[in-house]
């Protein structure tokens, strides 16, 4: 799926159709007035929590996880623009080691605004947006990594009833 | 009320069809649906964690809900583990 809005183009990609596009990401936040543009590639590693990783699966709920990639891309051209394009990209279903996972590409007449706001998106990205990852280890078990909770307040209700370590997500 | 319920992540390996369907009150906010989820679980999922429901938050198509929202007359809802994307 996906959805342009002027100067962001946010997108997923089922790995079954093809790879995350660089070259793609590139030339739409490329512009004669922009002097700088800050890319991020996320790619699947093969260690996690020191085990060895064969692939990952990416679930996720695409109508809002695509409305999550754009107000992502808003409020960075709020705080950081408004002269800014912003692409963002994540891939769906199941990735070998060294796939890309994400791509978030800022283009911007200088540096720092794009630095900027291409480390606010992607963090927005992974933060917010309603994506799953499962680890699929070497020794053959899958495991469903538990990040950021998207409820504000779900430590309060956690309190005495929760007895599970909380997650790490890196 | 019926609501038909998406499940996603770690939710999914609870059930197959990865959605399920619950009754609840007419008029019922999403704090009620979740202690409707977690009787669910508790009934139906030998592997159910009460905790990562704890943690979950309910959407609707478009939008996050609060434990105090009223849940969707349309009744279309899914249910979001800790999200872990990037």
């Amino acid at each position: 799926m996906d959805k342009a809005a002027g100067s962001a183009k946010c997108l997923v990609v089922d790995i079954g159709q093809g790879a995350l596009d660089l070259t793609a990401a590139l030339e739409f936040v490329s512009d004669p007035g922009f002097g700088g543009i800050s890319l991020f590639v996320g790619r699947v590693r093969d260690l996690n929590h020191d085990r060895a990783v064969h692939g990952v699966s990416y679930d996720m709920f695409e109508p809002l996880a695509l409305s999550v990639f754009a107000q992502a891309a808003a409020e960075a051209q709020k705080q950081c623009g408004p002269r800014m394009k912003v692409y963002v990209a994540h891939a769906r279903g199941r990735l070998q080691v060294g796939d890309l996972a994400v791509v978030v590409a800022v283009g911007t007449p200088h540096r720092d605004e794009a630095f900027r706001a291409c480390r606010s998106v992607i963090e927005a990205v992974k933060h917010r947006a309603p994506i799953w990852k499962q680890e699929h280890y070497a020794d053959g078990d899958s495991v469903w990594s538990e990040g950021c909770s998207l409820c504000d307040d779900s430590k309060l209700r956690a309190g005495p009833l929760e007895n599970e370590a909380q997650p790490q997500h890196d | 009320m019926r609501i038909e319920l998406r499940l996603f992540g770690a939710f999914r390996e609870l059930d197959s069809s990865a959605q399920i369907n619950l009754e609840i009150a007419d008029g019922a906010r999403v704090s009620e649906l979740r202690k409707a989820v977690l009787a669910y679980g508790e009934q139906h999922w030998p592997e159910f964690r009460a905790g990562l429901l704890l943690r979950s938050a309910f959407a609707s198509e478009v939008a996050i809900l609060r434990d105090g929202d009223l849940v969707p007359v349309q009744g279309q809802m899914v249910l979001l583990p800790p999200v872990s994307g990037g």
